[in-house]
């Protein structure tokens, strides 16, 4: 994978050129748009959260306020969402480009994947400058700590991504279900509410999908200057086995795409 | 007449080396998928490596290999294989059976426009496409003003490439090639788009190209272009190959099968015997007198005949020269040029016609002679024989009229001048 992202690292250069262009390039408001959504997302939870459903957070968030508690885990959730889905799209909506011109198909997903964590990192590091600015207790410092969640976090959506594209190109109706199981997902996942208010009988389910443990890990970091830990190696490990195996499942399926374009 | 393009002929001697393509058994399977469960046992024989899918063959059992300076035009059909199997070589497409084999950098132009962005300008697309073709962003800097320069398509380099009119999309597409001078240049069907002065261009580039010992793999409905490129051909049939060889024998038996294919009018059937005039025995022969079946530019045709008449009287007779496809070239009777055939015996007329070097292009015909009653008015007998004229030439048309050519008389300002 490495060789071959080293090899053709201008073509890549040039798709996620291409993707972050065509994103935004085209529309009025331009790179806003990476931003308006999940800051409409985050506006519309908290008004639900903190004002029709009056959640008192417990006392680990470091005394944040929900706005603050769940803008920690929805920026990431983001990259991956999105990431994933756009990868998924990726060799379809390049149809055009590979049934012409030979190169690694794989480029085209991990080329979805970065630009979708790019305009969102970006968008993410400016929620928290600003939560940091109303009086949030967002620690700054410990901000580039994140990378060591989110590069796993972009590691594993290529390999998600690259499972589904090739799905999507063989059998075209896999989107429908992936939309799904991204929704169920989310709400599985301790983005908007803690582990804590889970009930016990629920909360070994809950630690088996790796993002729960990121949420917590992500929330201690960023709301209680807390460092890294050695568990936290386990993301990489489970990021770097579903990258190889979801690659190896694109690489088998990868000759044959022009055949289903 | 000799060719207008220097051709770099293969050299012999130390072949592997040179060998840029080599192709063995090549064949192509497109898996059926209409229905959804279509697709999911596909998709389950592919990871599991069984091909008992559902499929469609579009190419099979193809071999050939392409030296360096060699190039090597595809002709066929529609649907006859030919852009799979130039996908297969630029690596498009993965083979079903057989091995490939490409040494050296490839340029491929498939279909119109091959890689571009229809929201992007011109100028972002050649960033692309020279990225598609493993140029850095540096190296594509440096290039990209000539790039501009030879598509020559002014201020709208600057515009998104859907405002393009596909000629122009395809001289954008033909200038990055050119940028990158691949040892192997793949092109499908593009020349036929550029207009008149880009074409030339473009096969000016191509002629420098080929004689810097480049390798060119075109494939063209246009003869012509193969004609003048390539020094070999290959048509491929069904997909399969129907015949591989020198560019001028394919082309040419492939524009006779389609003379043929296109020709649908039949010769008369053989009249009642008895009671009108019939032709009895007819033969091509040379000049001294052996049958000829294939005539070599040059050599004389002789056409003898024995006609048979009812009522002792001379028939008219009638020869006919026709193209295979049944383009007529040139009849004559035997009243309107005064001839009267021997009488051999009560009822039969010996008769022959002799051709001095007749000037057939290359080609199919069918030599046909008819009996005509004794005025001339009703036809009643055809027979028929096949020739086929062989040769190297460019020339247009049917038969190679005498000319020469000479210095003009013409000079500006004269009348006659625009």
């Amino acid at each position: 994978m490495s060789a071959t992202v080293y090899t053709h690292r201008w073509l890549l250069a040039s798709f996620v050129r291409r993707e972050l262009g065509t994103r935004y390039a085209g529309s009025v408001s331009g790179a806003a748009w990476a931003l308006l959504h999940p800051l409409a997302l985050l506006a519309v939870y908290a008004f639900i959260f903190t004002t029709v459903f009056r959640v008192q957070l417990p006392l680990g968030a470091g005394g944040a306020s929900y706005t603050a508690f769940a803008a920690v885990m929805l920026w990431p959730w983001i990259m991956f969402s999105e990431g994933v889905t756009r990868g998924m799209e990726s060799i379809q909506s390049n149809a055009g480009l590979i049934r012409k011109v030979a190169f690694p198909h794989a480029l085209l997903v991990y080329a979805a994947v970065v630009s979708s964590f790019a305009v969102h990192a970006l968008g993410f590091v400016a929620v928290l400058v600003v939560l940091a600015v109303l009086g949030e207790p967002v620690h700054l410092v410990r901000a580039p700590l994140t990378l060591a969640f989110l590069v796993p976090l972009a590691i594993a959506a290529v390999g998600v991504a690259a499972v589904l594209a090739a799905l999507q190109t063989l059998l075209k109706d896999v989107g429908q279900v992936v939309s799904i199981g991204l929704t169920v997902l989310f709400y599985g996942t301790p983005i908007l509410y803690p582990l804590a208010f889970v009930p016990d009988s629920m909360r070994p389910w809950m630690a088996a999908n790796p993002l729960t443990g990121m949420a917590e890990r992500l929330r201690e970091v960023l709301l209680t200057g807390g460092g890294l830990v050695p568990g936290d190696l386990w993301l990489w490990v489970i990021a770097l086995a579903v990258a190889w195996a979801g690659l190896r499942f694109f690489e088998r399926l990868s000759p044959h795409f022009e055949d289903f374009l | 007449m000799s060719r207008p393009f220097s051709r770099v002929t293969p050299v012999a001697a130390d072949a592997d080396a040179s060998v840029l393509v080599a192709l063995e058994g090549v064949g192509k399977d497109y898996p059926k998928v209409s229905a959804g469960g279509d697709r999911l046992r596909t998709l389950w024989g592919l990871l599991a490596g069984h091909a008992d899918i559902p499929r469609f063959r579009a190419l099979q059992g193809v071999s050939a290999s392409v030296r360096r300076g060699e190039s090597l035009g595809l002709v066929g059909e529609n649907g006859a294989g030919k852009s799979t199997l130039l996908k297969i070589i630029a690596g498009v497409v993965k083979p079903s059976a057989g091995s490939v084999r490409v040494a050296g950098r490839i340029g491929a132009l498939l279909e119109l426009g091959s890689g571009f962005h229809p929201e992007y300008t011109g100028r972002e697309n050649i960033y692309l496409a020279a990225a598609l073709m493993g140029l850095s962003r540096r190296e594509t800097r440096e290039k990209v003003d000539a790039i501009i320069a030879f598509a020559d398509i002014g201020q709208h380099i600057e515009e998104p490439i859907k405002h393009y009119s596909s000629g122009m999309a395809v001289r954008l597409g033909f200038a990055v090639a050119t940028a990158l001078t691949p040892d192997i240049l793949i092109t499908d069907e593009v020349l036929a788009v550029g207009d008149e002065s880009f074409q030339k261009k473009c096969i000016r580039w191509l002629e420098r190209y080929l004689g810097d010992g480049g390798t060119l793999l075109p494939c063209s409905h246009s003869m012509y272009h193969v004609q003048t490129l390539c020094s070999r051909a290959m048509w491929l049939h069904e997909g399969a190959v129907r015949l591989d060889g020198d560019s001028f024998d394919v082309t040419r038996e492939y524009l006779t099968y389609h003379e043929e294919k296109g020709r649908g009018e039949k010769p008369a059937p053989r009249a009642a015997e008895g009671l009108v005039p019939l032709i009895r025995a007819m033969r091509v022969e040379r000049a001294d007198g052996t049958a000829l079946e294939v005539l070599s530019a040059g050599d004389d045709m002789v056409l003898q005949g024995l006609a048979w008449s009812p009522d002792g009287r001379a028939p008219v007779l009638l020869f006919g020269i026709v193209r295979a496809d049944g383009t007529p070239v040139y009849g004559a009777h035997s009243n309107d040029d005064g001839f009267e055939p021997l009488r051999v015996d009560e009822h039969h007329f010996a008769f022959s016609a002799h051709f001095p070097a007749p000037g057939l292009l290359p080609g199919k015909y069918a030599v046909r002679v008819h009996a005509l009653d004794p005025e001339g008015l009703r036809l009643f007998d055809t027979q028929e024989r096949q020739i086929v004229v062989t040769g190297r030439t460019r020339d247009y048309g049917l038969v190679r009229l005498a000319h020469s050519w000479k210095a003009g008389t013409l000079r500006p300002g004269a009348a006659g001048t625009p």
